[in-house]
C-alpha cells in the first residue's frame, strides 16, 4: 500500500493500518463504483406530480431521495453518512420521472456549515417554522414551506442511518455521535466533524457540489478544547480527520469522465485570519496537512491563506506537503484578497472571512449566491476586433487598434452582465423597479446560506446576503501576447505591415515558418518578466475591471472581475485562429492567468513577477496562476527553502492565487514530445545545467531515465 | 564582463533561492567539464540542429560563407567562422545562438535585483562559470554592488586566479563554493592542465581571513574514487576553520551534449559515473575522518 506521489517522494506514515486500508480502497474506486450502482430514485409513482409546481416537485424529489437512497456503512468508518446516488456525481438532483431528470442542482458555493454546528438542525427547523409563520399567505410562503419540507427530509435520512447503525456494535461510537448531531449543536471535535460530514453528505446526495470552506475555523475550536481537556489526542484526531477526507473520495469511480472525476468542488481552506484579524491556525490546520501529505487525497482541493505575517513554520510545512506534487495544495495571498474585497465594498469583517466557491473563486462563504461567466478574450480580439484578419481591416497605429479591442471587450462585458440581469430580474432600468424572477428550485443549499430562510427567498432568488455574477476573462496571456506581437513587429520595429501580417495569419503561417519562428523567439512575452509585454496584460485587466465596474450597482448584483480558463483553453482552441505571437490555429494556449506554454523563458520567479505586474486587486474574485516545478527543483533542504521563497515572493509581490505543481519524468517525456511548450524546462544535475529541449533525443532519454531513477 | 547566461531561481548554488551568473572563460581545462561553453573566454556559436528549419537566413547573413543550405539541409562549417554572431542574430528559431554576452556589472545587477522578493534572508547572487575570478575586477565589483544592496553573495571558484585577489574575495563573498578536484597533483595537472596546490593554498588563505566556504568535490569513477583522494579532502578540511561542509558531486556526462552544440565531439564518459556504492564509500570515508558531508540537493 503506497500512496503515490507524482514525483515519487516517499510519503510519511502516521495513520493506522486500518485507516490507510480504508483510504486505499476508497481511492481505488471501491465506493465510487458502489455509488454508481443506483443512479437515482424514481418519482414515476408520485401522485399528483403533474399538478405540482416545480418547487413542490423538487421537495417531492428530496423527500424520495431521503426515504429511499441506499444506506452505506463502510467497514471501520469513523464517520457515517454517504451520498450514494450515481446521478449526483454528474451534478444532477438524482431523481427522475419517466426516465427524465426532474431538476438541476447547484455548485460553486460554499455552505455555512457553522450554522449546523452552532444551532443544529433543530435550530434551523425552528427558524424555518418561524419563517413559514411569518410568510404564510405571502408569495414567500412556498419557499418557506419548502425549507420545512427539506429539513424534514434531512431528518428522515438521518433517522434511517440511526436505524441502520442500531444493533451494530462495531459502529457503537458512530451511533452515539449521530444520535446527537446534526440534530443538536456539536459539543466536541468528533461531533463537529460528523455533523459537518453528515450535512455535506446530504447536500451532495441531493446532487449539489458545495465547498466545505474554512475547515480549521469550523472545527479547530472543538479540537483545541478536546485536547486541552485531555479527552482526545492529536493521533486520535488525525485518524478521525483522515476519515473525513477518505469519505470525501466516495465519488471516485475510475475511468475517464470528461474533465475527470477527481473533484466535485469540495474545496477546503486553511489558515489566515478571522473576522477580528486573529490568526486562525490551530491543530486542525496542522492535522489536515498531515493527512494530505500521507494520503495524497486531491479530492478536497485545499488552499492555504498566506500573508506577510504567516508563521514561518506553517510556510515550511505547506512547502513540505506541496512538494509531493499533484498540485494538491494551493495558496491565496490573503493580504491582497482582503484588500481586493474591501476596495470592492465588502465590510472588513466579511472580507476577512473570505472563502472560495468550491473552486478557487473568492466569495464570502455561506452568504453568497455566486456564478461566474467565462469568456475568451482572444476570441474577441480575433473575431471581432480583427474580424478574422479580414483584408479590409487596418489600423493606423497601435493605440487605435487597442481602442477598438477595448470597446469590443467592454461591449462583451456589458452584454454578459445585461443577460444575467435579464435572466434574474424583472427590470433593467437603473433606479427602476427591480424584482427577482423565479428561478429553479434550490432549497437544500438555501438552508445553509445566510439569510435565505429568514428572508423567505431561495439562494437563486435574492435570499443570500451577496449576489455575485463574475465575468471571467480567459485567454489573458495570448490576448496580451497577440497585441504585444503586433505592436512590436508592425508598429515599433516595422518588420512588416499590418495587412501583410494579417495575410500571413489568415493563411495560418503557411509558407512563413521563418517569420513564425521569428515571432516566437524574437520577443519576450507575458511570463518572461518583461515590463513592456506585461504592461499589455495589465492594461487589458484594468480595462476589463473598468467595464465590470461600469455595470455594478444597477441592480442587486455585484459584477466583480476575475480571470480563469480552467480547462477551457482546450475547447476554445478549436475556434481560435493563428495568433501573431507565432501560434498556429487550433493550438492549445495559456491556462488561467499563466503564460502561454513555451513563453516562460525566465523560470518560476519570472512568471510570478509578470503575473504580479497587473493590479490583481481589481480581479476581485480571483486570478489563478499555475506554476510547474521539477522534483529536482524542490529536493532536499535547498528545495524546501526554494519553495518557501517562491511562496514568500508571491505574497510580497502581490499575487492572488497560485498553484505550484511538482512533476516527474512524465513531464520530461511530455517535453520531449512537445518541445515547443517546454522551452524553459531546465534540467539540473550536479552543477550542470541545460535547457532540456536543447538536448538531442539520446541525451533527453538519459536525463529522463535519470529523473525516473531519482524519483524512486 | 563576459557571461554565458544568468539563471534565475537556482536552488543548489548556495543557500536559499539564487540568481546564478555564469562567467565565460576559465583557466582550467577539466576533461569532465560540465559547462564546456564557459571554458573559452571568447565568443562561440552554439548550433542545435534539432531546431533548424533550413531557412537559410544564416547563410545570407554570414560574411565568410560558413553556412550552406541546400538540398541536403543546413551545413555549418566552422573552419572560416570568426564567431561574429551575425548568423545567430539572423536565425529565427534560436538554432544558432551565441555562447557569450558582454554585459556591464550594472546590467547584471539589474537582473539580479529582479528576484529580490524571493531571496529572503538567505538567498542572493552566485557567481559561477567558468571561473568568475578570471574576470576579477568585474566579479568583485558586482559582488560589492550586491552586498551594498543587501543581496547575499556567493562565488563558485576553482581557486585558479591571482592570489593577490584572495583578501578582496574573502571580503566580498558571503560564501565560497570551492571546487576541489583531485588530491593527486600529477593527475590534477593531467586532467585539468594546472597544478592543484596553489588553488588549495588560495582557499586556505581565504579561510584564514574568515571566508565561509563549502568544498565541492567532483567524484569520477576510476579517476579519483580512491582512498588517497578522500584523505586529501579530509586533510584540507582539517585545515579549514570556516568550511560548512563538503559536497559530493558525482560526475555525469551531460557536458557532452553542450560539446555537441559547440561542434565538438561528445566526450561524455559513462564509465566515469560513480556507482551509488562508491558514493556511499566516499561519504563513509570522509565522515570517519570528521568531514561534514552533504549531498548536492539533498
Ligand atoms: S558567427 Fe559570423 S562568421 Fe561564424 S558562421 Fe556566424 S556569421 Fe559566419
Ligand atoms: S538561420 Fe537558423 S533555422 Fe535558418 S537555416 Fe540557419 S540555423 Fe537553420
Amino acid at each position: 500500500m503506497t500512496f503515490d506521489a507524482p514525483n515519487g517522494l516517499e510519503r510519511p506514515v502516521r495513520l493506522s493500518e486500518a485507516t490507510r486500508a480504508f483510504a486505499w480502497d476508497s481511492l481505488r474506486h471501491k465506493y465510487g463504483q458502489d455509488t454508481r450502482k443506483v443512479m437515482d430514485v424514481s418519482l414515476d409513482d408520485a401522485e399528483g406530480f403533474d399538478e405540482m409546481t416545480p418547487l413542490e416537485r423538487y421537495d417531492a424529489a428530496v423527500a424520495r431521495i431521503a426515504e429511499t437512497a441506499p444506506i452505506r456503512l463502510c467497514e471501520g468508518e469513523k464517520l457515517s453518512g454517504a451520498a450514494t446516488l450515481g446521478r449526483a456525481i454528474g451534478h444532477q438532483v438524482p431523481a427522475v420521472r419517466n426516465g427524465a431528470a426532474i431538476c438541476s442542482s447547484v455548485s460553486h458555493l460554499t455552505l455555512d456549515f457553522g450554522v449546523v454546528l452552532k444551532k443544529g438542525l433543530r435550530g434551523l427547523r425552528a427558524e424555518a417554522q418561524e419563517a413559514l409563520a411569518r410568510y404564510t399567505g405571502t408569495e414567500r410562503e412556498p419557499f418557506a414551506r419548502s425549507c420545512v419540507s427539506c429539513l424534514e427530509s434531512f431528518s428522515v435520512w438521518h433517522r434511517r442511518y440511526l436505524e441502520a447503525l442500531e444493533g451494530r456494535p462495531e459502529f457503537a461510537d458512530n451511533l452515539a455521535v449521530l444520535r446527537r448531531v446534526p440534530e443538536e449543536p456539536a459539543r466536541n471535535f468528533r461531533e463537529a466533524l460528523q455533523s459537518v460530514w453528515f450535512t455535506f453528505a446530504f447536500v451532495r446526495l441531493c446532487g449539489n457540489w458545495p465547498g466545505i470552506g474554512r475547515l480549521d475555523v469550523l472545527l479547530g475550536p472543538y479540537l483545541e478544547a478536546d485536547l486541552a481537556a485531555g479527552v482526545l489526542t492529536m493521533d486520535e484526531a488525525r485518524e478521525l480527520l483522515a476519515h473525513f477526507f477518505i469519505k470525501g473520495c466516495e465519488w471516485i469511480c475510475g475511468g475517464n469522465y470528461g474533465s475527470g472525476d477527481a473533484q466535485h468542488y469540495q474545496n477546503i481552506l486553511l489558515g489566515g485570519i478571522d473576522e477580528d484579524g486573529r490568526d486562525v491556525v490551530n491543530a486542525v490546520t496542522w492535522l489536515t496537512l498531515d493527512v494530505l501529505e500521507e494520503l495524497g487525497i486531491s479530492d478536497f482541493p485545499t488552499t492555504v491563506r498566506l500573508s506577510r505575517k504567516t508563521d514561518p513554520a506553517l510556510l515550511r510545512r505547506v512547502a513540505e506537503v506541496m512538494r509531493f506534487g499533484g498540485g494538491i495544495l494551493a495558496v491565496y495571498n490573503e493580504d491582497l484578497v482582503i484588500e481586493a474585497l474591501t476596495k470592492y465594498g465588502y465590510e472588513l469583517r466579511e472580507a476577512r472571512a473570505f472563502g472560495n466557491d468550491g473552486c478557487w473563486e473568492v466569495q464570502v462563504p455561506g452568504a453568497t449566491c455566486f456564478q461566474y461567466i467565462p469568456f475568451d478574450a482572444l476570441g474577441i480580439l480575433q473575431h471581432q476586433t480583427l474580424r478574422d484578419y479580414a483584408e479590409d481591416v487596418d489600423f493606423p497605429d497601435f493605440e487605435s487598434l487597442y481602442a477598438r479591442f477595448k470597446a469590443d471587450l467592454t461591449a462583451r462585458v456589458t452584454e454578459i452582465c445585461r443577460s444575467y440581469e435579464a435572466a434574474f430580474w424583472y427590470a433593467d432600468v437603473p433606479g427602476g423597479d427591480w424584482g427577482w424572477k423565479p428561478q429553479m428550485p434550490c432549497t437544500v443549499v438555501s438552508l445553509f446560506e445566510r439569510d435565505c430562510i429568514a428572508r423567505g427567498l431561495s439562494y437563486f432568488e435574492g435570499g443570500a446576503v451577496y449576489n455575485v455574477r463574475s465575468p471571467h476573462l480567459g485567454g489573458l496571456a495570448d490576448t496580451a501576447d497577440s497585441l504585444y506581437a503586433i505592436k512590436k513587429a508592425v508598429f515599433d520595429d516595422r518588420k512588416l505591415t499590418l495587412r501583410e501580417f494579417f495575410t500571413v495569419l489568415r493563411n495560418n503561417w503557411e509558407g512563413e515558418e521563418p517569420l513564425r519562428q521569428y515571432m516566437l523567439h524574437h520577443y519576450e512575452y507575458y511570463g518572461c518578466d518583461n515590463e513592456e509585454a506585461d504592461a499589455v496584460a495589465a492594461r487589458i485587466l484594468d480595462d476589463f475591471a473598468d467595464a465590470c465596474d461600469g455595470m455594478n450597482g444597477r441592480c442587486g448584483f455585484r459584477f466583480p472581475a476575475g480571470v480563469s480558463t480552467f480547462g477551457r483553453q482546450l475547447e476554445w482552441s478549436k475556434g481560435r485562429l493563428a495568433a501573431p505571437h507565432g501560434r498556429h490555429a487550433g493550438e492549445v494556449l495559456a491556462a488561467n492567468a499563466s503564460p502561454t506554454p513555451g513563453t516562460d523563458l525566465r523560470g518560476a520567479t519570472g512568471i510570478i513577477r509578470s503575473y504580479c505586474r497587473a493590479d490583481l486587486r481589481r480581479m476581485v474574485t480571483g486570478a489563478a496562476l499555475d506554476i510547474r516545478l521539477l522534483p529536482s527543483d524542490v529536493r532536499g533542504e535547498d528545495g524546501l527553502a526554494a519553495l518557501v521563497a517562491l511562496l514568500r515572493g508571491f505574497v510580497a509581490l502581490g499575487g492572488y492565487f497560485m498553484q505550484p505543481d511538482v512533476a516527474d519524468a512524465a513531464v520530461l517525456l511530455a517535453a520531449q514530445k512537445d518541445p515547443a511548450s517546454y522551452q524553459t524546462l531546465s534540467v539540473r544535475v550536479s552543477g550542470w545545467n541545460a535547457r532540456f529541449v536543447t538536448l538531442n533525443k539520446e541525451w533527453q532519454d538519459m536525463v529522463i531515465a535519470q529523473y525516473a531513477k531519482e524519483g524512486r | 564582463m563576459r557571461v554565458t547566461e544568468i539563471q534565475r531561481f537556482c536552488m543548489h548554488d548556495g543557500p536559499g533561492v539564487r540568481t546564478t551568473v555564469f562567467f565565460k572563460g576559465c583557466p582550467l581545462r577539466c576533461r569532465w567539464c560540465h559547462n564546456p561553453e564557459t571554458q573559452s573566454a571568447s565568443q562561440q556559436i552554439l548550433y542545435d540542429a534539432a531546431r533548424c528549419i533550413g531557412c537559410g537566413a544564416c547563410a545570407a547573413a554570414c560574411p565568410v560563407g560558413a553556412h550552406r543550405v541546400g538540398a541536403d539541409g543546413h551545413v555549418y562549417d566552422r573552419t572560416e567562422c570568426t564567431a561574429c554572431a551575425l548568423c545567430a542574430a539572423a536565425c529565427p528559431t534560436g538554432a544558432l545562438f551565441q555562447a557569450m554576452r558582454e554585459m556591464t556589472e550594472e546590467e547584471v545587477l539589474a537582473v539580479v535585483e529582479r528576484d529580490r522578493a524571493f531571496y529572503g534572508e538567505e538567498g542572493g547572487v552566485t557567481l559561477s562559470g567558468g571561473e568568475p575570478m578570471a574576470q576579477p575586477e568585474a566579479a568583485l565589483r558586482l559582488l560589492r554592488m550586491c552586498k551594498d544592496r543587501g543581496i547575499g553573495t556567493a562565488v563558485e571558484t576553482c581557486g585558479c586566479f591571482d592570489p593577490a585577489y584572495v583578501p578582496a574575495l574573502a571580503e566580498a563573498a558571503d560564501l565560497l563554493l570551492w571546487d576541489f578536484k583531485d588530491g593527486d597533483d600529477a593527475r590534477h595537472r593531467e586532467n585539468t592542465g594546472v597544478s592543484g596546490l596553489p588553488l588549495m593554498r588560495a582557499l586556505i588563505e581565504a579561510d584564514a581571513r574568515g571566508a565561509q566556504s563549502v568544498l565541492r568535490c567532483i567524484l569520477l569513477r576510476g579517476v579519483n574514487t580512491e582512498e588517497a583522494h578522500y584523505l586529501a579532502i579530509a586533510e584540507l578540511w582539517s585545515k579549514l576553520r570556516h568550511c560548512r561542509y563538503a559536497e559530493l558531486l558525482p560526475y555525469h556526462p551531460y557536458g557532452g551534449a553542450k560539446r555537441r552544440l559547440l561542434g565538438e565531439a561528445d566526450d561524455g564518459r559513462e564509465d566515469w559515473i560513480p556507482t551509488p556504492e562508491e558514493l556511499e564509500r566516499a561519504r563513509d570515508h570522509l565522515a570517519a575522518r570528521g568531514v561534514r558531508v552533504r549531498d548536492l540537493g539533498r
